[in-house]
């Protein structure tokens, strides 16, 4: 069963015809070719896929494209690049926070989420915001530091 | 993923409609963070899927005179961040924060969480404790169910064909009363419930005495389970160690905890007794504060 649906990815709308069983993540990835989002376990467990939905993190596997339809979606490519990298995506390379990096988008993504809601959390908060992101790598110790100097960072400034 | 077809009603009448007329061949959808694993397995018995997302029945959350009305859609992220529920309602709290990843609460219903029936299910074990008043309509119309008549087996739940859950309501509790929620699993977040448990304790005004109580277990038996055998031995006591030992006791000897690849059932049991005791021990405390220095 194929519908028309209207995603808005990055600012952008995308009008496309999907199988109705087809996940956000698959479309993004291969409709959409944003293969920013990663795909780990499919269901629901590690956090690779974790895009922004109306600000808040979900995990993309989980979600039906159809059921995205008028959501607000960013996904990596919306938050920085080679041309200017996010306060985040800065900590965690100056950090060394990235090694393979299959994580790391999804870290990203809902550390960028965290930090929008509470600009300065504490280490406990930052742990429990990034639970839902498993890294095979860094051991998270990186990752915290580099959540927690944004923070700080930012409290300079304010 | 499995095929299947799909519906988006946007009003409760259209939804019992459909789900009615495709007679137990298609499934509610909500948050799908239950759903969408099995329907990529291929474990659903069925060919449709209804999303429940736009019904506008099924949303909100808001208190009602002296009870708080939760809507089967209402997100576990909306409860970690309504005033009435950390005020009122610490156990659902507890089990809101409990659950899952922040990713998983942001998709996550209520609705979904119960009716998953999944023995483990966190905010099950806590509607059962407030005495939840289940909301149901279907092509009979609609109907109310106590939380210990919902639910019926491991996923099985009172639900009939083409029946969905439409909200579930908790009454304020009375004065001096206090509700904990304590969870056991192997990781400190991202797990599901070896044993979880919620109580709620009611003090008698000035006193320390115990007038009325709560104790509800979940993943120790077949469904969510609330131990009465417990609270009798509590009421008309000052609590305390020997009082926390007797209830844990009875909660012991009336679960039924399976052996699975988590945990074996003679843990599961030894936890709940541990569970009871810190829950009461907990609720206990800050009652009496309430009771005694209002
Ligand atoms: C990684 C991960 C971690 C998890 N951790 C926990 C945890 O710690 N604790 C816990 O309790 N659960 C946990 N879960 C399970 C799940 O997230 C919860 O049970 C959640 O609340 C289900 O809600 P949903 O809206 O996603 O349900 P859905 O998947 O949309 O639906 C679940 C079931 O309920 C039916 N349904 C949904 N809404 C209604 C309705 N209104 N009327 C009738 N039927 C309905 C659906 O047809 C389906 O059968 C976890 C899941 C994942 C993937
Ligand atoms: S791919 Fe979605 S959580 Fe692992
Ligand atoms: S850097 Fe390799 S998984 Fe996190």
């Amino acid at each position: 069963m194929k519908l028309p649906i209207t995603l808005k990815v990055n600012g952008e709308s995308y009008r496309l015809d999907a199988e109705a069983k087809r996940t956000l993540l698959d479309v993004l990835r291969e409709d959409l070719a944003l293969t920013g989002t990663k795909k780990g376990c499919g269901a629901g467990e590690c956090g690779a896929c974790t895009v922004l939905m109306d600000g808040k993190p979900v995990n993309s596997c989980l979600v039906l494209a159809v059921d995205a339809s008028g959501r607000e979606i960013t996904t990596i490519e919306g938050v920085g690049g080679l041309d200017g990298l996010s306060p985040v995506q800065e900590a965690l390379v100056d950090h060394g926070a990235v090694q393979c990096g299959y994580c790391t988008p999804g870290v990203v993504l809902t550390a960028k989420a965290l930090l929008d809601s509470n600009p300065h959390p504490t280490e406990a908060e930052v742990r429990e915001g990034l639970s839902g992101n498993l890294c095979r790598c860094t051991g998270y110790v990186k990752i915290v530091e580099a959540v927690l100097a944004v923070s700080r960072a930012s409290e300079r400034r304010d | 993923m499995q095929d299947f077809d799909y519906w988006e009603p946007d009003s409760l009448a259209e939804a019992v409609t459909i789900l009615s007329a495709l007679k137990g061949q298609a499934f509610p959808l909500a948050g799908g963070t239950d759903l969408l694993p099995k329907l990529q397995k291929g474990q659903v018995s069925g060919s449709g899927v209804v999303n429940l997302k736009h019904v506008p029945e099924l949303a909100g959350l808001g208190m009602e005179r002296t009870s708080l009305r939760i809507g089967a859609l209402t997100t576990v992220s909306s409860l970690l961040a309504n005033k009435e529920v950390s005020t009122y309602f610490p156990a659902l709290a507890g089990a809101a924060r409990a659950l899952g990843t922040p990713q998983i609460r942001n998709l996550a219903t209520v609705g979904g969480n119960l009716c998953n029936a999944s023995p483990a299910a966190d905010l099950a074990v806590v509607l059962l404790a407030y005495e939840g008043r289940f909301k149901l309509a279907g092509p009979g119309g609609a109907r109310t169910l106590a939380a210990q008549d919902f639910f019926i087996g491991p996923g099985q739940t009172a639900l009939t064909q083409g029946e969905i859950l439409t909200a579930v309501e908790i009454d304020i509790p009375p004065l001096h009363s206090r509700s904990a929620f304590l969870k056991h699993g192997l990781r400190k977040s991202h797990e599901i419930a070896l044993v979880n448990a919620a109580v709620q304790l009611t003090l008698e005004s000035g006193t320390d005495k115990i007038a009325a109580t709560r104790i509800a277990l979940g993943a120790v038996a077949p469904t969510p389970l609330r131990v009465r055998t417990a609270e009798a031995v509590l009421v008309g006591t000052r609590g305390g160690s020997a009082a926390w030992d007797e209830a844990a006791e009875k909660v012991m000897a009336a679960v039924a905890p399976i052996d699975d690849i988590r945990s074996t059932g003679a843990y599961r049991r030894h936890i709940a007794g541990v569970l009871t005791r810190r829950a009461l021990h907990e609720a206990w405390g800050e009652a009496y504060e309430t009771a005694n220095h209002a």
